[in-house]
């Protein structure tokens, strides 16, 4: 049971579409990294039978996670129009919160100090989520899939890609953007247990309802 | 002086005229059949006089296959025999004989007697070009395109006979071709001698620009220097793999269906290149290229890369390590976490 200060009540926070899309993505991207595993590694990891199979898995989940950012991206510029908002850092993030929020992952968490951000519908992101997720979406997210693209139509795409400085330096650009996919998917997935249960943030993402302590007046 | 000297004295002495017959009679056949003239009695009776002289064929010289034109030739109404290709190519021949290929086309279909160049002074794209003739380049694509991922790709890229082939091994061949990135990788045009003028100082071989040294060997800097040099700006190396040992079998050997098979870091003898160049005869000479050039990241290769086996190590390490400090913040964080429970828990 509670104690009286913590009460609890429900916020919504994701829509119904951004939850979709979430889910859609976090299969893609886990797919894409096991399937990227195979396809660099062949001889150490044989983790879908055939190379060809892993190769068609990992154009399947390039497709579908390049159209569900297409998806996202449209969702926030034309249905929510709160892009700005919610994504990109404000002069105070960028002044006081980026320090405060790691101070607190850092430090203070450990001593159980409460987190200096508070959730609300319209500042759903701390500041280092703010400046991770304007990284990860906006940087990150769109140079693996045009690089990804370009590696599923090196026939028809060749002036593009050597234009870009050639096959090699795109596959390997491809990989290392993979590779810090997989460093955000860890963090990600760990940052997500920080709620005021292990799993309440992962109940957020499937019901949209968060649960939030309010202190009464 | 001993008889076997006085015999090899005089063999030598003979062995121009020995020579020499095959050599004359060519030049007298050529003196009417290398003309374009001759085009007028039959475009089968104009012989190239430059393909020709590149020829295997050319060194036995035209009586050897039409044995019997006469002096009177062709004023005395005979039509010259032809060789049979088996006559000398039997072991070939019996091979080619048994596959369901040469239902379809014989031998001449695809080499031009007169014209046929030797595996090691032809580049992929002429072999292809041979394929093309029958197997429309479209089609092939789309019969591979069934279970070949990426299938245009592939066929632009290799020789047929890579992979239709009962070499167990293949080799690494890297080429030239210019202005690869205004075209497809099917229709590129490949260097030729008079290409790579321009960069040659009088009586130095081709193989001088990349061989700086004249070691006879590529090394990685060398293909550096080559691949960083502006002058070569419009120049790119390209690689290929053709089968080690050529055969007529056109069988598909069960490995090649495995993707692994060339899409895997193979046994290190796979990691032997060449690079082939052209020569001003029209013939490519091959130099050996230092082992490891083609997973070199930025400089050895940069138009070269097979998914899975031409990947640099260095760059898997670093891939690795950026992977690892991810999976390194739930490690250290998720210990501080535990280890500080029962003080967030009096919060």
């Amino acid at each position: 049971m509670l104690p009286p200060s913590k009460l609890m009540e429900q916020v919504y926070l994701t829509p119904t579409p951004i939850r979709i899309w979430h889910w859609l993505n976090a299969l893609g991207i886990v797919t894409l990294c096991v399937t990227g595993i195979q396809i660099r590694f062949p001889e150490y990891a044989n983790i879908f039978g055939t190379y060809k199979a892993a190769i068609r898995l990992h154009d399947v989940a390039g497709i579908t996670v390049s159209i569900s950012f297409v998806l996202w991206i449209s969702y926030y510029l034309f249905v929510a129009r709160n892009l700005v908002k919610l994504y990109v850092p404000n002069l105070e993030d960028i002044k006081q919160g980026i320090f405060s929020q790691a101070f607190f992952y850092f430090f203070e968490y450990f001593l159980g100090r409460k987190n200096p951000h508070t959730v609300t519908q319209d500042s759903k992101f701390n500041a280092i989520q703010k400046l991770s997720y304007l990284f990860i979406m906006f940087l990150f997210l769109p140079l693996v899939i045009i690089s990804g693209l370009l590696l599923m139509n090196i026939a028809p795409l060749r002036g593009w890609i050597m234009m870009m400085g050639g096959i090699k330096f795109l596959v390997d650009a491809h990989y290392l953007l993979a590779c810090s996919f997989f460093a955000f998917l860890c963090v990600h997935i760990y940052m997500a247990t920080l709620g005021h249960t292990p799993f309440s943030h992962f109940q957020q993402m499937w019901t949209g309802w968060e649960k939030m302590e309010t202190h009464p007046q | 002086m001993s008889r076997m000297k006085w015999f090899v004295i005089l063999f030598a002495a003979l062995l121009p005229t020995l020579a020499e017959p095959s050599q004359a009679m060519a030049n007298n056949c050529l003196d009417c059949h290398g003309q374009r003239t001759i085009l007028n009695k039959g475009v089968h009776l104009f012989i190239d006089p430059v393909k020709y002289g590149l020829t295997t064929h050319a060194r036995i010289g035209c009586v050897s296959c039409h044995d019997n034109v006469t002096k009177k030739h062709p004023t005395d109404g005979v039509r010259p025999s032809r060789a049979k290709c088996q006559d000398c190519h039997a072991a070939v021949y019996a091979e080619y004989g048994k596959t369901e290929h040469a239902k379809h086309a014989g031998c001449t279909d695809c080499h031009k007697p007169h014209a046929v160049k030797p595996l090691l002074a032809t580049s992929g794209r002429d072999i292809n070009i041979q394929c093309a003739r029958c197997h429309e380049n479209s089609q092939t694509v789309k019969s591979h395109a069934k279970w070949l991922p990426q299938a245009a790709l592939h066929i632009d890229a290799l020789p047929c006979i890579t992979c239709h082939t009962g070499s167990e091994k293949y080799l690494i061949t890297l080429y030239l071709a210019k202005n690869i990135a205004d075209t497809p990788l099917s229709s590129i045009t490949l260097v030729g001698f008079q290409d790579l003028q321009p960069f040659l100082s009088a009586g130095k071989k081709v193989g001088a620009l990349f061989d700086l040294n004249g070691d006879g060997l590529i090394s990685l800097d060398e293909l550096k220097k080559f691949n960083k040099n502006d002058q070569y700006g419009k120049l790119s190396l390209l690689g290929t793999m053709i089968p080690e040992a050529v055969t007529h079998s056109f069988q598909i050997l069960n490995n090649r269906w495995d993707c692994t098979f060339c899409h895997a870091s193979g046994p290190k003898a796979q990691q032997t290149s060449h690079l082939a160049f052209p020569e001003q005869d029209g013939t490519y000479s091959r130099m050996p290229v230092e082992k490891g050039a083609i997973l070199d990241i930025l400089y050895g290769t940069p138009d070269f890369y097979v998914t899975g086996f031409t990947r640099n190590s260095t760059l898997s390490i670093i891939g690795a390590l950026i992977a690892l400090s991810g999976l390194m913040v739930p490690i250290l964080h998720g210990t501080l976490r535990f280890l500080t429970r029962n003080r967030r828990k009096e919060h």
